[in-house]
């Protein structure tokens, strides 16, 4: 354990419904107390390394066998000061997770997948992604597992944290979904640094869980770097999801774009908070970020707050939020054509999404998300 | 008389002169409740405005600031503010009738008599009291009230009681407890069931003291199938020390009734604007907002619809423009309890010279708010890199049966607009006021003539020099 991490975790209050940002959650069945004394089980499934110099194992082997490596990037993304109640959380506790390291100018063909399953009451998996200028590599990493319904009324706690740096040139497409059983809570902290004339493309699905908390961001730290951040997000049930994203331009001359979109259904809530961040002197940036939601009951809570701090004035920023329906118009025009009522829904929630799962080029992990999604529509 | 000229911005504020005008009504400095007794002794006020003065001291004192005003606990003094000052006793009716030296103030900011030609009534506050209230016979004929919101409790105690405070408690916020305890003038509009007010009532408030505190308390009730159009300007001298104006405007917009409420706010940059504005609007009827924010040092406004009858339309048009030592905080809110209602909310902001902009705005959909429709619209223009603007936007929906859409976007004066005017041979300073008077033309339009001509004539000063 981690005592400098865990220390801050204590001092951190819980959030609670007074919290802007927590209004429309209650963490009440998340029961905190002895919260060490949890047996962590986790099993890391990691695709097989390639060849040419790439790393890719564990994170204990990784820090057994390339400690100096290592620790030259852990850390350095998500300090083990990060101000938040989850994150000090995870990494004070975390004890496994995944290391990949691309050499400079090394292109790995195939994706590499890292398969993190949650078997029981707690996983705080950490991985760390290292690509070197010039590299070029895509990422599926993939969370899984939990306590399923009922499992009288016990929960699985999943706190994890992803630290990426994309240096000059470097070039990462990054997956990544979580499709936990029922009664897992959880929270993630994912930061990208993209450098110099860098790329990152982020495709993030999230389906499963009762309770998520999601801190993506990008921060964009040289010229020409570039992110583009898509997210889908399907909401059944009672399950209540959280997305905060933030695109932090440290750096003129760089681009990132967003765009999330969510299905919410039967008694599901969410809340969406983005932020674009330009800094003094980053002129030239180039920032969009659109959040659409589509709600289907009226039971559901559905926020959404688009946020822009401007401090340059070279730029292009904009950013548009909606919250609709499925027309009727739409419905009528398909069921003219034949399909049924059911048909038409589903012909248009898929429509709905594929926007971004588009964005995904790897064919078996758009077939993944497509069933997934195409299993919850026809539902 | 003194005329004081300060730097950059300043020099163009017009506005900033102050006259040496003997006051009538003087309390000490700070909020105490000594002071809500003198007060409530001089206007001659019933027992239970004094008890409501008190309480809602009480909730000023202990109320905190939410955490997304920062700066304004400790940058405050309150203490050294002085809550009631007025050079007169109550409003004339007639214009001979108003002390001269504040009708020169009046004159040289252009408020003179003739302008009532254009206004169907008139209202002149300076520091704690309305110096001067007048309406046109032919609305009075019809029933139309246009009197100092104290005059208002005097004369129609009973529609005052049953309206007022009702739609901003004190509970509401921290500022609003402030003007709760200490209102003092503003207005109170009265328009009965059928009347069209087709000519606007208008009001000028002018701070002249120094390190003082006004309160004005606006209530206008437009009953069933009326309309009412009610424009307000403000200004004050430009001291080294803060002031504050803390105002409290109700609006009740009954079955298809319609209301517009315009805002021309030209404070000088020592003046802290914070100020809560609301309406409720009932079945069918129509609430305008036209909130221009140019002056001030900070600009804490959001003025909001509550869609309380079915039907119901909100709008508001929001024009910030941040020079120099400002920070206009400035939105809307549309908050929905009744079905198929609809609202729009298109802002517009410039910030330059340093000065910064930010957009707050809320659109909630209640529970039972079916098929409502919102439409949010922002757009921002930043003319330096010192300057700043932010975007911070909350939709809350409850359901499915809304549609609400929200559009932002910040950008400069782009190259290729101004090498097009360039290239037609107009030169680069008027190619930017061009462009930044044409970004601000959908809200300007919405204004009356003279305003119009004002807000283009500020905006073009703060363009001065802009262009690097």
């Amino acid at each position: 354990m981690n005592n400098t991490a865990w220390e801050l975790y204590e001092r951190l209050p819980l959030p609670t419904r007074r919290d802007v940002d927590w209004q429309r959650f209650d963490l009440r069945r998340l029961k905190l107390d002895k919260i060490q004394d949890r047996p962590q089980s986790l099993k890391v499934h990691l695709s097989p390394a390639p060849n040419s110099g790439v790393i890719f194992c564990d994170l204990p082997t990784a820090l057994a066998k390339h400690g100096d490596l290592v620790r030259q990037h852990l850390g350095r993304s998500i300090p083990i000061d990060e101000p938040r109640k989850f994150a000090a959380l995870h990494n004070a506790l975390w004890q496994t997770g995944a290391f990949l390291y691309v050499p400079r100018g090394v292109r790995v063909p195939s994706p590499l997948e890292i398969n993190y399953d949650l078997q029981g009451a707690a996983g705080y998996p950490h991985t760390l992604i290292v690509i070197e200028p010039g590299a070029e590599t895509t990422v599926v990493q993939k969370f899984t597992g939990g306590l399923p319904a009922g499992s009288n009324g016990n929960i699985s706690l999943h706190a994890s944290g992803t630290e990426v740096f994309v240096k000059e040139g470097g070039h990462l497409h990054y997956i990544s979904y979580q499709n936990f059983a029922e009664n897992v809570f959880d929270f993630t902290l994912k930061r990208a640094h993209v450098a110099r004339d860098a790329e990152i493309d982020w495709v993030i699905g999230m389906f499963g869980a009762a309770f998520q908390r999601y801190d993506i961001e990008c921060v964009m730290d040289g010229e020409g770097g570039m992110s583009y951040m898509y997210g889908v997000g399907f909401l059944e049930h009672n399950q209540q999801f959280a997305q905060f994203t933030r695109q932090h331009h440290r750096t003129g001359n760089t681009t990132s774009d967003l765009l999330f979109k969510n299905v919410l259904r039967d008694s599901a809530v969410s809340n969406y908070a983005g932020v674009i961040k330009v800094e003094k002197n980053a002129n030239g940036t180039n920032a969009y970020q659109a959040n659409r939601n589509l709600v289907l009951s009226e039971k559901v809570k559905c926020d959404t707050k688009p946020i822009l701090e401007i401090e340059s004035n070279q730029l292009r920023c904009t950013h548009g939020a909606t919250v609709g329906r499925l027309e009727d118009q739409h419905i009528f025009y398909l069921r003219s054509r034949g399909l049924t009522e059911n048909q038409a829904r589903e012909v248009l929630l898929e429509a709905f999404l594929e926007p971004v799962l588009a964005r995904i080029k790897v064919p078996d992990v758009y077939k993944e998300f497509s069933e997934l999604i195409h299993h919850k529509v026809a539902r | 008389m003194s005329t004081t000229a300060a730097p950059t911005m300043q020099g163009a504020y017009k506005e900033g002169f102050h006259d040496d005008i003997k006051t009538l009504h003087k309390v000490p400095k700070g909020a105490s409740h000594k002071v809500i007794d003198y007060m409530c002794d001089v206007k001659g006020e019933p027992d239970w405005m004094r008890k409501f003065r008190h309480r809602s001291l009480d909730l000023f004192l202990k109320q905190d600031l939410p955490p997304w005003m920062p700066g304004l606990r400790d940058e405050i003094d309150y203490d050294s503010i002085t809550y009631y000052m007025s050079p007169v006793d109550k409003p004339a009716r007639r214009w001979e009738d108003v002390p001269e030296e504040i009708r020169r103030t009046y004159d040289k900011l252009g408020i003179a008599k003739e302008e009532q030609k254009l206004l169907g009534g008139l209202g002149a506050q300076i520091d704690s009291e309305m110096a001067y209230h007048n309406i046109q016979d032919s609305l009075s004929k019809q029933g139309v009230v246009f009197l100092s919101c104290d005059d208002g409790l005097k004369e129609y105690p009973e529609i005052f009681q049953e309206h007022f405070a009702k739609v901003i408690p004190p509970e509401d916020n921290k500022f609003a407890a402030l003007n709760s305890a200490f209102w003092s003038g503003g207005s109170f509009v009265y328009i009965p069931k059928g009347v069209k007010c087709d000519i606007p009532l208008s009001v000028y408030f002018r701070i002249n003291a120094e390190q003082f505190g006004q309160f004005e308390r606006t209530l206008i009730i437009c009953e069933d199938d009326t309309f009412c159009h009610y424009v307000e300007g403000c200004s004050a001298p430009v001291y080294t020390t803060n002031s504050l104006h803390s105002a409290v405007v109700e609006i009740y917009v009954k079955k298809r009734g319609r209301c517009r409420y315009t805002t021309i706010q030209n404070w000088s940059t020592d003046v802290y604007n914070l100020v809560t504005k609301r309406s409720l609007v009932d079945a069918h009827g129509v609430m305008e907002w036209v909130d221009g924010n140019l002056g001030s040092k900070r600009t804490v406004k959001y003025p909001s619809c509550y869609m309380i009858g079915e039907g119901a339309h909100g709008e508001i048009l929001s024009l910030a423009s941040a020079d120099k030592g400002m920070w206009q905080d400035a939105g809307a809110k549309l908050v929905f309890f009744a079905p198929n209602c609809t609202g729009r909310i298109n802002s517009k902001s410039i910030s330059g010279h340093g000065g910064r902009a930010s957009y707050r705005g809320l659109v909630q959909v209640r529970p039972g708010a079916d098929n409502c429709r919102v439409q949010v619209n922002c757009d921002a223009l930043i003319l330096d890199d010192v300057s700043r603007s932010d975007t911070y936007p909350v939709m809350e929906i409850d359901g499915d049966l809304a549609t609400v859409e929200h559009e932002a976007s910040v950008s400069n004066v782009s190259e290729e607009q101004l090498f097009y005017l360039m290239s037609r041979g107009v030169r680069k300073e008027e190619a930017v006021s061009m462009i930044v008077n044409g970004f601000i033309e959908p809200i300007v339009k919405e204004l009356p003539m003279e305003f119009a001509v004002e807000i283009n004539r500020l905006i073009n000063l703060q363009m001065e020099g802009s262009v690097g």
